[in-house]
């Protein structure tokens, strides 16, 4: 944690009670001053800490994804061997690399931040985390830090993705995702209770973004067998839920309506799978080409819909940050695109996806930075859990 | 209150007597509280609009447009009521509340009483009325219906009487209604979302067609009614017929394998050209009934099955372009493509996201082989896209198509219990399931260049679903005519342009019968389809008949409206175990409001409501 005792005082974004038990402190001799005010730092660090783990569930590792595929889009729009852009070139060399390390730190460290909270919350409030893992949404979100960790991983300045420290930190981030496979696939087509059709909703295409984006990475390494068996896990699941979710069986997607932002999934699967294809295969192909257009068609169905929307913009949470990943996804992918068909419109579109993906994260960042506050608030929809999970956490309690 | 304004929400009589609010919950019992509050706020704070205004942006605009279940229109109506008015007032006593459909229909007497009656003008103008010969005799029956049909008519008639007045003809004297029938809930000028679940409650039969037993009609069923207004969507399906002839006889002219047939290039010629004439009667007749019955279009457009229709006009444009004979015009531009393709894309981009997002027209409940008319105009752009030479195009659409048709698919083939539409025997609209397969396999092979291994297994599986059909023909018997069948037959031409096309890479004799015996059987099915078209529409006059499917009441009859749930029997099984979450909720906001997403899922998932 960065944050020192001092600054909280200072900082107007803190939580609500440490202002509070400042503001009732009573005046004394400035030395019982420092030490109550110290005394009393720490009780409110301890507080902030113990409610930040309460609060902070996998859903915030948006955030993460969200800048890290930024970073991972940026390197490549950047990237002086990309004659797509050329445009971009009038910026020199010496201000790509300082523009992409402050963009990886930055990414980095919030990445670093939201882990350590998590594995705290793992530490000390296991049972909300086991929580979030029968919790149809949240257990699809536990495979966004180790997504978070590989993207940040291929968008690395320095190092080559053939070096020995890349494929060591591949295994370290994969496995757990082939475990996190391994449970919940076997979930939706064994499992009495959580089987496909009663727990299938848009976030589930996390699970399938998990495996493509490894699948991608091990491609990036040269690994063939290894990346063509985590994209057949990836589609085949992928061709499942999307017959599934569209189908719509059980009618309303049991989705509240403040998560409605994670509609956007549904384009980013395919673009994934449309990039992960194109590193197996080393170009991007017809395959690949479909994929892209499915995504692209899919987003442009769920933006000539704000309506769907309306209901879930009304106050800030942290599910706006579902907005951002996937238009960067798809920003990506055409920007792939663009280098394999030369032309007007797919440069058009590049250009197009990549302001938008650049607007939405800066919108986001400032709405984050203005209502941090209510970040951290309590009644949010992935903390309230349904009945019967609720019960098992009465229990643990 | 009487006359000065009333107003009206989307099926609910205004206040007169009770206070509105009592009436609302008393009636609307299967709503949610709130909306219905919510509802009668809204009616109450908005301003008097113009309740004839069509809301004529539903087909391209977007998703707002239908879920505007809270949209609410006011009437203003200037004319001083008579007594015979009053005497009608006392005759439908509507105060006790359940009784909305009295209550309706005295609304509807009050709401088109300002209106004129145009009897003799109205019919005239529009096409082809049969009832204008019934006029001298019966002139209240013929005003009683002209003001019936009124409620279909864009802007309720407004625009005949603009041009009965540039003809110059005297605009009736307004008259009361006679009796309107007791059960007959008129439907307001408003637009109003009609749910899909009345469509199925409704509504029985593989076409959706006819009406159940305990429904009623809200146009008279014994009259005939003016022509445009039965005047269905499907009538493009004759195009559809006509025109992928013209594409298979264009193919077996030019094609290698085929040569031994020695056809002519005439024959796709002369099909070519009925095809563009009918094409542009279809169109005219259409856009009058756009013109002058909009409200009509518009419940087309809301049924689950005529839905997919809207897309074969397009789908026939394209079609003709294919099916362009070489005599005419030698190679069509690129931008050609675009402009056909373009208002295909915005339509589909609304139904497919329908399928996706939208409540009540979820793809598990209205899942039909009528679907396939959505789907398979995406293999068709793209074929016509990569013979034209484009490159991308062709391949969006191609996958676009192919991961819908995929979904498609596994729903139809899974025949699921939630399912009402699909037809338990065998239709001919069955043979909608070759459509895609077929259509896909060649636009593949434009895409790639030649009949790959792709097209083949998509090729193989469309003959396959072909042969299975074929050999349960005897389950094809029994079922009316009805001008949607010309739409099926072009699966089977499509069958067999691709097996041309087979034929010509896999040049074997076996392939050449096989093309053979296809282009017979399509040959015959359209021959004789088109014998009987002519034997229904001049020797038994009853080619159009009235369209029911249009006409439901927006509301069940007071005997079952509660129990929507039996209908669905077979469904209850899979219905409880999935929705053990959120069955009560989920069922009564779907069947309240119409795809109102925002209050549905307000409803559904308590445990997690934000709100």
């Amino acid at each position: 944690m960065s944050m020192t005792p001092n600054t909280e005082f200072e900082n107007q974004n803190t939580i609500l009670d440490i202002d509070i038990m400042i503001d009732d402190s009573p005046p004394s001799s400035s030395e019982k001053r420092e030490d109550v005010h110290s005394l009393l730092a720490l009780i409110g660090l301890r507080f902030m800490v113990s409610s930040m783990l309460t609060r902070i569930h996998a859903g915030y590792f948006r955030i993460s994804l969200s800048l890290c595929w930024e970073t991972l889009l940026w390197k490549t729009l950047l990237d002086p061997t990309n004659s797509e852009t050329k445009f971009l070139h009038r910026i020199p060399q010496m201000v790509y690399r300082p523009v992409l390390i402050f963009l990886w730190s930055f990414a980095l460290f919030i990445l670093v931040l939201l882990s350590l909270l998590y594995l705290l919350r793992c530490i000390f409030r296991f049972n909300l985390v086991k929580g979030e893992f029968l919790h149809h949404v949240g257990v699809n979100y536990l495979f966004a830090p180790w997504i978070s960790w590989l993207i940040l991983l291929e968008s690395f300045p320095f190092i080559a993705p053939k070096h020995i420290g890349y494929k060591a930190l591949w295994w370290v981030f994969a496995l757990p995702v082939v475990i996190l496979d391994i449970k919940i696939y076997g979930q939706w087509f064994t499992k009495g209770k959580r089987f496909l059709t009663a727990v299938a909703n848009p976030t589930s295409h996390l699970s399938v973004i998990g495996n493509l984006v490894g699948a991608r990475a091990a491609a990036k390494m040269g690994w063939q067998e290894v990346s063509v068996c985590l994209f057949s896990l990836g589609m085949v699941h992928y061709l499942v839920l999307f017959v599934t979710l569209y189908q719509r069986l059980s009618g309303s997607d049991r989705l509240p309506a403040m998560l409605r932002p994670v509609f956007f999934l549904f384009s980013a699967a395919p673009s994934m799978a449309s990039l992960a294809w194109a590193s197996i295969t080393g170009s991007f192909d017809t395959a690949s080409k479909m994929l892209f257009f499915l995504s692209l068609f899919l987003f442009t169905s769920l933006i000539c819909r704000p309506t769907l929307f309306k209901k879930s913009m009304r106050k800030f949470n942290v599910a706006w940050w579902a907005y951002s990943y996937p238009v960067t996804l798809l920003a990506l992918a055409s920007t792939r695109y663009a280098k394999e068909v030369k032309g007007e419109v797919p440069h058009t579109i590049m250009l197009t996806l990549s302001s938008l993906s650049v607007l939405v994260i800066i919108a986001l960042l400032l709405f984050t930075a203005l209502y941090s506050k209510i970040l951290l608030r309590d009644d949010d929809p992935c903390l309230k859990l349904p009945k019967h999970s609720r019960l098992c956490i009465q229990n643990f309690k | 209150m009487g006359t000065s304004e009333q107003i009206h929400p989307a099926n609910e009589p205004s206040s007169e007597g009770l206070p509105s609010l009592i009436r609302f919950i008393s009636s609307e019992m299967d709503h949610d509280f709130d909306s219905i509050v919510n509802d009668h706020i809204n009616n109450l704070s908005a301003p008097a609009l113009d309740s004839y205004s069509p809301n004529s942006s539903i087909m391209v605009s977007e998703a707002a447009a239908e879920r505007e279940s809270n949209r609410i229109h006011s009437v203003s109506i200037s004319m001083p009521p008579t007594p015979k008015r009053v005497g009608f007032t006392d005759n439908n006593e509507t105060i006790d509340a359940p009784d909305s459909a009295a209550a309706t229909s005295k609304d509807k007497k009050t709401r088109f009483y300002s209106q004129p009656m145009p009897s003799a003008t109205t019919t005239e103008s529009s096409a082809g009325a049969p009832a204008s010969g019934e006029l001298p005799r019966h002139p209240r029956i013929s005003k009683l219906k002209d003001k019936r049909f009124d409620s279909f008519k864009t802007w309720s008639g407004r625009l005949e009487r603009q041009l009965s007045n540039l003809r110059g003809n005297k605009i009736q004297e307004i008259e009361q209604e006679s009796v309107s029938q007791p059960t007959a809930e008129p439907q307001p000028n408003t637009p109003i979302n009609i749910p899909v679940d009345r469509f199925f409650d409704a509504l029985e039969g593989p076409e959706l067609d006819k009406l159940r037993a305990s429904e009623e009609s809200i146009l008279p069923e014994d009259k005939t009614w003016p022509f445009l207004l039965r005047y269905p969507i499907s009538s493009f399906g004759i195009i559809l017929g006509v025109s992928s002839q013209a594409i298979m006889w264009k193919a077996l002219a030019t094609s290698a394998s085929t040569k031994f047939l020695h056809i002519s290039m005439d024959v796709n010629l002369v099909l070519w050209w009925i095809s563009i004439v009918l094409m542009a009667i279809v169109t005219f007749a259409y856009v009058l009934k756009i013109i002058f019955y909009f409200e009509a279009v518009r419940r087309e457009y809301y049924h689950p099955i005529r839905v997919n229709f809207f897309f074969a006009p397009w789908i026939a444009l394209l079609f003709l372009a294919l099916g362009l004979p070489p005599s005419v015009y030698q190679s069509l531009p690129h931008a050609l493509w675009y402009v056909l393709m373009i208002p295909f894309l915005c339509l589909e981009l609304k139904i497919y996201g329908q399928w996706m997002s939208g409540g009540q027209r979820r793809l598990s409940k209205v899942a039909n082989p009528s679907n396939h008319l959505s789907v398979v105009g995406n293999f068709v752009g793209s074929l016509l896209g990569a013979s034209m030479g484009l490159k991308e195009g062709p391949i969006f659409f191609f996958a676009v198509g192919l991961a819908h048709y995929t979904v498609l698919f596994v729903t139809l083939y899974q025949r699921l219990p939630t399912n009402e539409t699909l037809p338990k025997e065998l239709h001919p609209v069955f043979f909608l399931f070759v459509a895609a397969p077929s259509v896909a396999s060649m636009a593949w092979a434009n895409i790639q260049g030649s009949f790959d291994f792709g097209a083949r297994i998509a090729y193989f599986i469309a003959l396959f679903l072909y042969f299975s059909l074929a050999v349960r023909i005897n389950f094809f018997r029994g079922f009316r005519f009805s001008l949607a069948w010309w739409a099926y037959t072009f699966p089977m031409t499509g069958a067999a342009i691709a097996t041309i096309r087979y034929s010509n890479m896999v040049n074997t004799v076996v392939t050449k019968s096989l093309v053979v015996i296809l282009c017979i059987i399509s040959t015959l099915t359209v021959t004789g389809l088109l014998v009987t078209t002519i034997i229904h529409a001049f020797v038994l006059r009853d080619l159009f008949p009235n369209d029911i499917s249009i006409a439901i009441s927006d509301r069940k009859p007071k005997t079952h409206r509660r129990w929507y749930h039996h209908r669905r029997a077979g469904s209850t099984d899979i219905d409880q175990f999935l929705k053990y979450a959120d069955s009560a909720e989920a069922k009564d906001i779907e069947a309240a409001l119409s795809g109102n997403i925002e209050l549905q899922s307000t409803a559904a998932p308590k445990e997690v409501s934000q709100d």
